[in-house]
């Protein structure tokens, strides 16, 4: 079979690479084929990426504290670029301080997320859903 | 002819021109050069012409070799419509791999075609359709759904497929019955560019179709040499000279014609050291682009439109009235010549025009963005701002060296803006004042050292260094 397509990048002006580096590794190991933007990446340059490459998700990181800033309306503009059914999953430190975990997820799921995870996620866990969650998405296209 | 010379012809569209070069050691010198009125309904005519004129006691009818280089822009020169997928990504992507083979791009769409886009490709009639969209492994659908939608239309050309590798079969099945040339993906993983396969596949097109439909195989035949697309032959001297000349690492040539203005830059797209992150791809080296509302006569009414701010700023709202006047006058009879010191001005506001919008469409922008980080740069496109050599070329400005009458280049760059253009900071003017380019242009291939350093010995300094007055960035930012 072939690797499934996926894009990645940390969104914004946010430049830790860090964490970029490791989750194209650890996605490619798993069988994805990654399309990683790197750091400083826009919304328009997610999406895109999608379209060129085919991707069924875009993986979202934050890391400096302004993931609610960027993030906000990324769903609204695949819609619109006709992205209708991709997956967003976003990850890092997505708010600035010690906001608990549950309300973090609450409000990306509310901006349109699929998923989201804070920064001591396990990706073993994340691949795995990803696999289930593009499945289930090409069961539901046929 | 004494042995160690070359012949070069170039057919244009209203001129079929010539010259014979002594090849020296390690250069050409000109010897003589000749030129006649391009015959439309038969090329060869005019090549003919030509040649008589440079050796009139030589047979051209005789067997034998002739050391011969030609370069052809007649009936349109080569006219390529683009279909993309994403306008930054491929589609863009596909306009440069276009433009630097020498075409002249006629139309371009991204994404899927529609009925009125097809209507436009049906009217515009290019030579090639050049399609593409989708990394390798990427998007299939846009390429495939395309395809067919253009196997249902009255487009006649050749299709150039250089999208998603594995849309090809899909791609081939579509356009069974049409001319289709398959070539590696003009971007195979994302924002990465492959032009070089599509450049060549657009050269053999070129070669096996459009020559022949040109009425040139005739020449082919006699003479064993295939003609380049005039603009080609500027590019791969642009290259030559990058590549060969210490002196010219960073410059720009300028051709300003009566239909088009093409811009030719031969520099680092971005310089890390700039402090700017790039947007979107890092362009080619040696870029080449074209504007077809650009030109100093066929194109003069669109020059005048798209010119609007800049020539209301250079001749106020009286004197714009009177210059559209004389563009009107300009269309009745395209090979007029400027009468009197007035037209002679409107003429050189026209090209200040065309070339203002030229270089600003070839440049990149930046632009400041503020971030937690504090401020940071952001680029898109070209970086030209270590220009520092600019050549004119082209009937018009050769004219102007010749004349000793100055030429507009870069006066009135926008003023503090959110983008700021990356123009030249400060050049020297050089001019093609014998209007040799395209000539040399075709010897660049065979002898590209040779055709580099010849170019430089027929190139005049004009002018003072020019310096343009550098826009700064709105907020206050740093440049280099
Ligand atoms: C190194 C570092 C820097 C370096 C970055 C160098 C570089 N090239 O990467 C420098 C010094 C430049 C820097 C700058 C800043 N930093 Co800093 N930095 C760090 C630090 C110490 C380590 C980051 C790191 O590399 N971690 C290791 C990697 C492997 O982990 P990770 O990035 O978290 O990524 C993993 C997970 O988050 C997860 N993940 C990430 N994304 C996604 C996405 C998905 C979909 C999934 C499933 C998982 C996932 O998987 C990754 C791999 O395991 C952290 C503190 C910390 N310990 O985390 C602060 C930290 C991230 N920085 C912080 C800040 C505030 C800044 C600055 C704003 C500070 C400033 N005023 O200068 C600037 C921002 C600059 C900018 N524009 O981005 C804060 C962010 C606070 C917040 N979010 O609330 C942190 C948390 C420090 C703190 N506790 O205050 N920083």
């Amino acid at each position: 079979m072939r690797p499934k397509n996926i894009v990645l990048g940390v969104i914004g002006f946010d430049c830790h690479s860090v964490g970029n580096k490791i989750l194209e590794t650890f996605f490619t190991e798993a069988g994805f084929k990654v399309h990683n933007l790197g750091v400083m990446v826009s919304q328009e340059e997610f999406i895109n990426a999608a379209i060129e490459t085919n991707s069924k998700a875009i993986m979202v990181s934050s890391l400096y504290g302004h993931g609610e800033i960027d993030c906000a309306g990324l769903r609204e503009r695949c819609i619109e670029k006709g992205l209708d059914d991709i997956l967003l999953y976003v990850g890092g430190n997505l708010v600035v301080g010690k906001t608990p975990f549950a309300q973090v997820e609450e409000k990306f799921l509310k901006m349109g997320y699929d998923r989201v995870f804070g920064p001591d996620c396990s990706l073993e866990h994340v691949a795995e859903l990803l696999h289930q969650d593009l499945l289930s998405r090409e069961e539901k296209e046929d | 002819m004494s042995e160690a010379a070359v012949i070069c012809v170039d057919i244009g569209s209203t001129w079929t021109k010539g010259a014979i070069f002594r090849h020296d050691e390690d250069r050409f010198s000109l010897v003589k050069r000749a030129s006649v009125t391009t015959t439309t309904d038969h090329l060869p005519d005019a090549f003919y012409g030509v040649l008589n004129q440079l050796e009139p006691k030589r047979d051209w009818s005789e067997e034998g070799r002739v050391p011969l280089y030609f370069s052809s822009s007649a009936k349109g020169g080569l006219r390529v419509a683009v279909v993309g997928l994403v306008p930054e990504m491929s589609l863009h992507i596909a306009r440069l791999a276009a433009f630097s083979a020498g075409a002249r791009v006629v139309a371009s769409f991204p994404y899927r075609l529609t009925r009125s886009s097809v209507a436009e490709i049906e009217r515009s009639q290019p030579d090639i359709l050049l399609l593409c969209g989708g990394t390798d492994g990427g998007n299939e659908r846009y390429v495939t759904e395309n395809a067919q939608v253009i196997a249902a239309s009255d487009f006649g050309g050749t299709i150039v497929y250089a999208g998603n590798n594995l849309a090809t079969d899909a791609v081939a099945d579509a356009l069974a019955n049409r001319k289709l040339v398959v070539c590696e993906n003009l971007m195979p993983e994302y924002g990465k560019l492959n032009t070089e396969p599509v450049r060549n596949a657009i050269r053999t097109v070129f070669l096996d179709s459009i020559v022949t439909g040109k009425g040139l195989s005739e020449i082919v035949a006699r003479f064993g040499v295939s003609p380049v697309p005039t603009p080609l032959a500027v590019f791969n001297l642009v290259q030559a000279m990058g590549e060969h000349l210490e002196d010219w690492q960073n410059f720009a040539v300028i051709d300003l014609g009566g239909a088009t203005t093409d811009f030719y830059s031969f520099s680092e797209a971005w310089f890390p050291e700039s402090d700017a992150i790039i947007k979107g791809i890092i362009e080619p080296k040696v870029k080449r682009t074209v504007e077809g509302d650009l030109g100093m006569r066929i194109s003069a009414e669109s020059a005048f439109i798209s010119g609007g701010d800049y020539l209301r700023t250079a001749l106020g709202d009286e004197g714009v009235l009177s210059l559209q006047d004389y563009v009107h006058r300009l269309l009745q009879n395209p090979a007029h010549l400027p009468t009197d010191p007035k037209e002679i001005e409107f003429d050189r506001h026209l090209a200040g025009a065309c070339i203002h919008h030229a270089l600003l469409r070839h440049a990149g922008t930046v632009e400041e963005v503020f971030t937690t980080k504090g401020p940071v740069l952001v680029q898109a496109g070209k970086d030209l701002r270590r220009i520092d050599k600019i050549i004119g070329t082209g009937g018009y400005l050769a004219a102007c060296a010749r004349n000793q009458q100055s030429v507009l280049i870069g006066d009135q760059m926008p003023e503090a803006a959110e983008k700021v253009p990356l123009v030249p900071q400060s050049f020297s003017y050089f001019a093609d004042r014998d209007y040799l380019l395209p000539f040399i242009g075709c010897l660049a291939k065979d002898f590209p050292k040779q055709a580099a350093l010849t170019a430089v010995d027929y190139l005049v300094q004009s002018g003072d260094q020019v310096q343009i007055p550098s826009p700064t960035l709105c907020k206050g930012g740093h440049f280099l």
